[in-house]
């Protein structure tokens, strides 16, 4: 295919993949570096004042006022502010502050101290439970993902469909509405706790302690996306060649031997993958955290982003978030990157 | 091929896999049957498997608090996001899979990038833009983003498929004469559908499942049915209000549910052509 062909071909998708993707990533960059604030003015207000008997007053004070341009939308001042929200949103001061702790004195647990006065920052707190999340859920999703895979191989014919239907519920089903679902499952009173306190474990109240809310947060994330894992590695297992299986139960391999020396390097390629694709949708945790309203004990990055844009509607600091966050993704991609950079080359 | 398992090894698969069917349907159907209830019974502190049946979470949620309009919002939207992101989205998978030079592979990596971004960076971008340009909650605005969102994915899934469509076949037409477009328009298109059904299914499930994206793009009545779900979420929603909202989730899964069971094949070639392929 000729470049110019080509090109006549991509224009539209990458024409609209720069508008709105490209564009938008400059655009933070500006927002990161201003703060902004409605222009006022104090302007002599003359209100009436109802006194008793149906009398009134006139009151004249001087009030702040926005101030409005030609068209009567109010004026925003937008002042360079340089590296100042990204300071603040990282709070350095406080984490220089968490990090003295540890040189002042040298008794033990301050290691831990030091932590927990780190996460008591927004942001770190917030980081500290996507990057838990992000790094527990990968490998269980693979593990609870090829075990499935290898239990429904397994199986007779007739009854692969209907288990697959049923995986792919928790995987396919609005995330928001999934999350729900779990969520009314583990209210205070609901259904588990009942069931858990009539089997005489006691009653338990998970969202109101950070280890169970974390617990419940991580598992509706293995089950979320453990299908996925099994879906792509029970497509593997279908292209499984069978002479080196037959040949390693000629040599006396047990199951467990088959599946470490023979299923898992045949399997290898996609687990990467998939552990790939799972990190990038890990990073970006947010309908759990924001159903569960977990955030005091459970926080992502892409939940705090949300958090200051839609309440406390501060463009530049959600700005400031926002370029952290992307950091971070472009520090998780790297080592992928340059191992596809490797394969190119390779290839030409 | 294989010798008799050993007994444990099929005992332990037989239970794994019931125990995973029963976690993966039970949180839904658990939700299904509460809908029908009143919250009395749906929240009670002994659950009980059978309770009074009632209609009036659904006929609150539908009738009283209009949830026929977000309804019509989601069908709209979700329909022309498939059709735009479709559209932009098999020229540029075909021209991928057809051109050999450095620049589509540079593509595709900027596009597996954006893939990786968090939703909520490109909205704190949105939010100020869009109220300066005065495009804020309307559909077509609301569209272009998605489509937008959509397109890195959708180009990686669709350039897999056409990679297997063999490169002679519109090679072959260009030699009888045609040019690149005729080529595709006349030969690649008919023969497409298969792998252009897989990717409109996930163009059409990204649509539908967004949540943060309408919720802070759309406001009143113009918002989809996934974000009106926020109106009956948080700590301090009164217990009747929760179960409007069960009502509403039930209504959000249907479509879905029968979406799996219609296309299961097409959902697991999706999945395996964008990771085996790609």
């Amino acid at each position: 295919m000729k470049l110019r062909t080509f090109l006549a071909f991509v224009a539209p998708s990458v024409a609209i993949m720069v508008i709105l993707i490209a564009v938008p990533l400059v655009g933070i960059v500006y927002l990161s570096l201003f703060q902004s604030h409605t222009k006022t003015e104090l302007v002599e207000l003359t209100v009436e004042v109802p006194t008793f008997g149906g009398q009134t007053r006139r009151d004249t004070r001087m009030s702040p006022q926005p101030v409005l341009d030609s068209s009567g939308n109010p004026v925003r001042v937008w002042t360079y502010v340089g590296a100042r929200n990204l300071e603040k949103a990282t709070d350095l001061d406080q984490l220089a502050q968490a990090l003295d702790t540890m040189r002042d004195g040298a008794e033990g647990g301050l290691l831990r101290r030091m932590y927990q006065e780190a996460t008591n920052i927004d942001f770190w707190a917030a980081l500290e439970f996507t990057l838990l999340y992000t790094f527990i859920t990968t490998p269980a999703m693979l593990a609870v993902g090829l075990g499935l895979a290898l239990a429904v191989n397994s199986v007779t014919r007739r009854l692969r469909g209907t288990l697959v239907f049923a995986t792919l519920l928790p995987m396919i089903v609005t995330p928001i509405v999934s999350s729900l679902a779990v969520y009314w499952l583990f209210l205070d009173n609901s259904l588990i706790s009942t069931l858990t306190n009539e089997l005489g474990f006691g009653r338990f109240y998970f969202l109101a302690d950070q280890v169970t809310t974390r617990t419940l947060i991580i598992c509706y994330g293995i089950w979320f996306s453990a299908p996925f894992a099994f879906i792509i590695l029970y497509a593997g297992l279908q292209t499984l060649p069978q002479e080196p299986l037959e040949s390693a139960m000629i040599d006396g391999a047990n199951e467990w031997q088959r599946l470490r020396y023979v299923i898992v390097p045949h399997l290898a390629p996609l687990i990467t993958v998939i552990a790939l694709i799972h990190i990038m949708d890990a990073y970006r945790v947010f309908e759990p955290i924001l159903v569960f309203s977990s955030d005091v004990y459970a926080s992502s990055v892409q939940y705090l982003t949300y958090f200051v844009l839609a309440y406390e509607d501060n463009i530049h600091k959600a700005a400031a978030y926002s370029l952290l966050t992307i950091v971070g993704v472009i520090l998780l991609l790297v080592p992928v990157l340059r191992h596809s950079f490797k394969e190119r080359r390779v290839q030409l | 091929m294989s010798r008799r398992k050993p007994v444990w090894l099929s005992c332990l698969t037989a239970s794994s896999l019931f125990l995973w069917t029963v976690l993966a349907v039970f949180p839904f159907l658990w939700m299904f049957l509460i809908s029908f209830r009143a919250p009395v019974d749906a929240f009670s502190s002994s659950p009980k498997l059978f309770a009074p049946f009632t209609l009036s979470n659904f006929y609150q949620i539908w009738v009283v608090d209009e949830f026929w309009r977000y309804a019509i919002n989601t069908s709209i939207v979700t329909l022309a996001t498939v059709a735009v992101s479709l559209t932009i989205g098999c020229l540029a998978g075909y021209a991928l899979a057809r051109y050999r030079g450095s620049l589509g592979f540079w593509l595709l990596v900027a596009a597996l990038v954006f893939r990786a971004l968090p939703h909520v960076v490109l909205l704190t971008a949105y939010k100020p833009a869009f109220f300066q340009l005065g495009i804020w909650s309307r559909y077509e605005t609301l569209v272009v983003v998605l489509v937008a969102i959509n397109q890195p994915f959708t180009i990686w899934m669709l350039r897999a498929f056409f990679v297997n469509i063999p490169h002679e076949l519109d090679e072959a037409a260009m030699i009888d004469g045609c040019s690149r477009w005729k080529a595709f328009r006349l030969v690649i298109i008919p023969v497409m559908w298969p792998g252009v059904i897989t990717a409109g299914l996930f163009s059409f499930l990204l649509a539908y499942n967004d949540f943060l994206i309408a919720s802070q793009l759309m406001n009143g009545e113009m918002t989809t049915m996934t974000a009106a779900l926020g109106n009956y979420m948080g700590q301090n929603t009164s217990l009747s209000k929760v179960m409007y909202g069960v009502a509403g989730a039930v209504t959000v899964t249907i479509p879905i549910v029968i979406l799996i069971y219609a296309f299961q094949k097409q959902i697991v070639a999706g999945l395996t052509a964008g990771a085996v392929k790609g």
